[in-house]
């Protein structure tokens, strides 16, 4: 079929190139981007962010990324708390909403995540903000490169979530504003080496 | 509705001003705004792309339905085939009641709008809230939307704070983020407490049973994640074969409709997911059933003309550009509106009302060019009209008139000049600034150029003739030069002259039928072809040149079609069209023999496009030219390829409607301070001309023939 490019990423382009068209278009968006060497850096600015943002309450969603970043020491280390109960309560209870993506879109400043398990999609939904972690390497250029990349990974997963920037709306006289239903701010940390928690 | 009241309802609809300038602020940004998100990406290929992937799509479209369901419900889905309104709505109604369900949250979806799903779903007890801002607005103020994308773009932020005023029974201030933070704790409330969720679907993909969803607030992933129930409505027309076709789809749906790269959300849900319901307990997969709507759609997919509208992806770009649907807004329409909302009406919600809508239409082929799924929306639009003018008839005068005047040319020329002597009381310097009795529409805030005491073909032995002759042309003039503007033809007869052409005018050639074609009597304008392939077959010239765009369109385009199925007939059809050249693009062909002859014209012109001239024959750069070769200051107005409002008889059937986008065209002109505003085409310079004599008589309006033809020695210039 003539549109089906190769499926994984050209290797001619650069992952730098990748990530500043990430970067450009995100921001268009509102999103906040931030990149960090390892996992050591990503806990340590995940604790940073926690505390400038002045949150109180933190959702996590399990993932092996989000366990290998040690994350419930680095919000307790901010100051902050994890929420507990059901994940209804969990993730409506927060400030902040922390999950891991799968892959990121530079033309389009999106992030990509298998959102099938249900925290994965209350946490990253339901607070005001949310902090979103993926690993560099999972940069892909187009969204075309994007669909065939999970078409090719055979089975469809039950629930993909594609998101580009904080939840918006322009139904008001067509005055863009920020943060109606999902969260009205949206960071990003962009991890180099991720090790197998990022694949 | 009958045409009187369509008429009337135009009225209205041009009283609420506020909507027509939201809706034109809305269509100007939209234009530059789309232009950069498709920066970078080729539309032509994207939508030519959707389109064969639609096309292909709807051929198959039972096929599809059923591997749709076979794979979704091998993913834990439970899928309903829908035929009717009726169908959908009893399923929703029914799983709500055995499950017991009180309340439910529904994200947009025009499909539920199709189906008046709301309305039901209340007469059976159920408590339905619209979750989507502009739609929760919609609901509250119990309105319909006024549009498929932006359902509220027709209220104001104050009328919105007195509806969520009324609602949480508390004062609000018109402040439109603190109005979006009271909807969303509000929606949060219903959003915790709902057992069922409703919503539509963008995508849905046969191979994989993925349903796809795209959405900008996020009500969409809360509707699809929270309640434990989840009811999809899908028209069959979003089925696609493959997982890939997703791609193309979304590269233009998201730019074509709010000039976005994309939007903030693209959810795909492929099979039933886990949720945790508003009581905490947490369901391994939760109930998801997916309808499968008919609804009309098979019909449309089995019509061999209409199925091209299936190609539609509903990124309601052709709303956003129309020149109607800004001044009337819904009432362009039905549940879906606009042009393509006036072809799914007459399959989907209401044939009747599609019958009388569609006359709204100007024809003027702008949402062709920025159609997502590269569907002819003029033509289709044509089409309805020929089938209700063939199943209902039309008016014993309109019938009379296309029946027995405009096809015997003898009778309709001898009627015209009938005309001209007859308007005398009216007329002064060619020109009817008022008419009596029921005409007085016409007139008001537009003056009517008369009838010319001789036509241009009975001018034609007194033309300038070239010294000694290079070439020959035959003219193929139109009503409107030869009857009303014989000046145009002279100017045209005297540029030619200039650059050695000798002239022919056939005497037999007649209307190029265009009129009848709009009036959806596609047999009279055949005949009408036929006639006019007759008076120029056996001339001996190479070009025929028209200057008329409408009519250069006709018979360039629409006569080798209409004739397309005659063997005979169609052949020369073909002959003739490939000698027809409009005007301008004639005559800039042979611009260096020109140039030298013209004295500097040395005033500041602005150049109208014409819809046909622009969008039909795909002239624009060399009337523009011309204008610069004669030493024309060009200064560029806003929007030069806005529709005038003439659209032939329309400023008969619709003169308010026309005469308000008439007004925009005339605001655009004047704000460039131009001493002349060119253009190439009768009718608009009937309608232009018309407008400005009432504005600003000062400024001139003139053919690019009449320009060049000035700037010749030998004439007076002004």
């Amino acid at each position: 079929m003539a549109l089906n490019r190769a499926v994984l990423p050209d290797a001619n382009r650069n992952l730098e190139q990748l990530y500043e068209e990430f970067v450009t278009r995100a921001r268009a968006l509102g999103t906040e981007v931030y990149r960090v060497p390892n996992l050591a850096k990503a806990s340590e600015l995940v604790g940073k962010l926690v505390q400038e943002m002045g949150v109180r309450k933190v959702a996590l969603a399990e993932s092996p990324l989000v366990t290998a970043l040690d994350l419930a020491a680095a919000v307790a280390g901010a100051g902050a708390e994890v929420t507990g109960g059901n994940p209804r309560e969990r993730a409506g209870a927060a400030d902040l909403g922390i999950s891991s993506f799968e892959m990121a879109i530079a033309e389009t400043g999106t992030l990509v995540q298998d959102a099938t398990e249900i925290n994965r999609r209350l946490v990253s939904m339901l607070p005001p903000a949310h902090l979103a972690l993926v690993s560099t390497n999972r940069l892909v250029g187009t969204l075309q490169e994007a669909i065939n990349n999970l078409a090719a990974r055979g089975q469809i997963p039950g629930y993909l979530a594609f998101v580009s920037g904080p939840s918006r709306t322009a139904d008001i006289e067509r005055v863009l504003t920020i943060g109606v239903h999902g969260p009205g701010k949206v960071v990003v940390i962009f991890i180099d080496e991720g090790g197998s928690a990022g694949e | 509705m009958s045409k009187t009241a369509l008429r009337q309802a135009t009225r209205e609809a041009l009283a609420n001003t506020s909507v027509c300038s939201a809706l034109e602020r809305f269509s100007d940004n939209y234009v530059v705004a789309r232009e950069q998100a498709y920066r970078q990406k080729d539309f032509e290929g994207l939508r030519r792309e959707v389109a064969r992937i639609k096309r292909e799509a709807a051929e198959c479209m039972e096929e599809l339905a059923d591997q749709f369901t076979r794979e979704a419900t091998r993913r834990g889905a439970t899928v309903f085939r829908a035929a009717t309104a009726q169908d959908a709505r009893e399923y929703i109604a029914r799983l709500a009641r055995s499950r017991g369900i009180k309340t439910i949250v529904k994200s947009k979806s025009m499909a539920s709008e199709e189906i008046h799903l709301n309305d039901y779903l209340k007469e059976q007890g159920l408590d339905v809230v619209e979750t989507d801002l502009g739609e929760w607005i919609i609901q509250l103020a119990r309105q319909r939307p006024s549009h498929m994308v932006m359902p509220a773009i027709h209220m104001s932020r104050n009328e919105v704070a007195e509806i969520f005023s009324r609602e949480i029974k508390e004062p609000v201030e018109p402040e439109i983020s603190s109005m979006v933070k009271l909807a969303r704790r509000e929606l949060r409330k219903k959003f915790f407490s709902s057992w069922m969720g409703i919503s539509g679907a963008n995508i849905a993909v046969a191979e994989t049973g993925t349903i796809v969803m795209v959405t900008n607030e996020g009500n969409g992933r809360l509707t699809t994640t929270l309640p434990p129930v989840h009811v999809i409505i899908v028209g069959l027309e979003k089925l696609v074969p493959r997982f890939t076709d997703i791609a193309p789809i979304l590269e233009v749906l998201p730019r074509s409709a709010t000039a976005q790269h994309i939007t903030t959300y693209v959810t795909m849900i492929t099979g039933a997911v886990p949720a945790v319901d508003p009581d905490g307990n947490y369901h391994e997969q939760k109930e998801l059933h997916i309808i499968l709507m008919d609804n009309g759609r098979t019909s449309m997919a089995a019509d061999p003309v209409f199925k091209e509208a299936l190609q539609c992806v509903r990124c309601a770009a052709c709303l956003n550009v129309c020149p109607i649907y800004q001044q009337v807004g819904g009432l362009f329409g039905d549940i879906y509106t606009g042009v393509i909302g006036t072809l799914l009406t007459a399959f989907l919600t209401d044939p009747k009302r599609a019958q009388v809508i569609q006359y709204l239409c100007i024809d003027c082929g702008r949402c062709r060019d920025y159609c997502s799924g590269n569907i002819d929306l003029p033509a289709l639009i044509g089409e309805l009209r020929r089938r209700t003018v063939e199943r209902e008839g039309m008016g014993y005068v309109e019938k009379v008139i296309f029946e027995k005047v405009l096809v015997n040319r003898r009778l309709f020329h001898r009627l015209l000049k009938t005309a001209s002597r007859l308007q005398k009381p009216f007329a002064r310097e060619g020109k009817i600034r008022h008419l009596p009795l029921f005409l007085s529409g016409l007139t008001e805030g537009r003056t009517l150029p008369a009838i010319a005491d001789i036509p241009f073909r009975d001018r034609v032995g007194t033309l300038p003739r070239p010294d000694k002759a290079t070439g020959r042309v035959a003219i193929f003039s139109g009503c409107l030069i030869d009857f009303v503007y014989p000046c145009i033809g002279e100017s045209v007869a005297k540029v030619l002259a200039a650059l050695g052409f000798e002239m022919v005018h056939p005497e037999q050639q007649t209307c190029c039928g265009y009129p009848a074609k709009q009036a959806g009597l596609t047999n009279i304008f055949a005949e009408l072809a036929r006639q006019n392939v007759a008076a120029f077959a056996g001339i001996d010239a190479g070009h025929i040149l028209t200057a008329c765009p409408t009519c250069a369109e006709a018979l360039k385009f629409l006569y080798p079609q209409l004739l397309a199925g005659d063997p005979v007939w169609g052949k020369r059809a073909r002959e003739l069209a490939e000698r027809v050249t409009d005007f301008s693009s004639f005559v800039h062909a042979h611009r260096e023999k020109l140039t030298p002859l013209l004295v500097p014209l040395q005033q500041k012109v602005t150049y109208h496009d014409s819809c046909h001239l622009k969008r039909y024959l795909r002239v624009a750069a060399e009337p523009r030219q011309l204008l610069k070769d004669a030493g024309a200051d060009l200064v560029e107005m806003n929007r030069s390829d806005d529709c005038c409002g003439f659209g032939g008889s329309y400023t008969i059937k619709f003169p308010e409607l026309s005469k308000s986008i008439l007004n925009r065209k005339l605001e655009s002109a004047l704000d460039t301070g131009a001493e002349v505003v060119a253009l190439d085409c009768p009718g608009c310079r009937m309608q232009i001309g018309g407008g400005l004599d009432h504005r600003n008589p000062r400024v001139q309006v003139m053919h690019t023939a009449e320009i060049l033809a000035r700037c010749l020695p030998g004439t007076g210039r002004a």
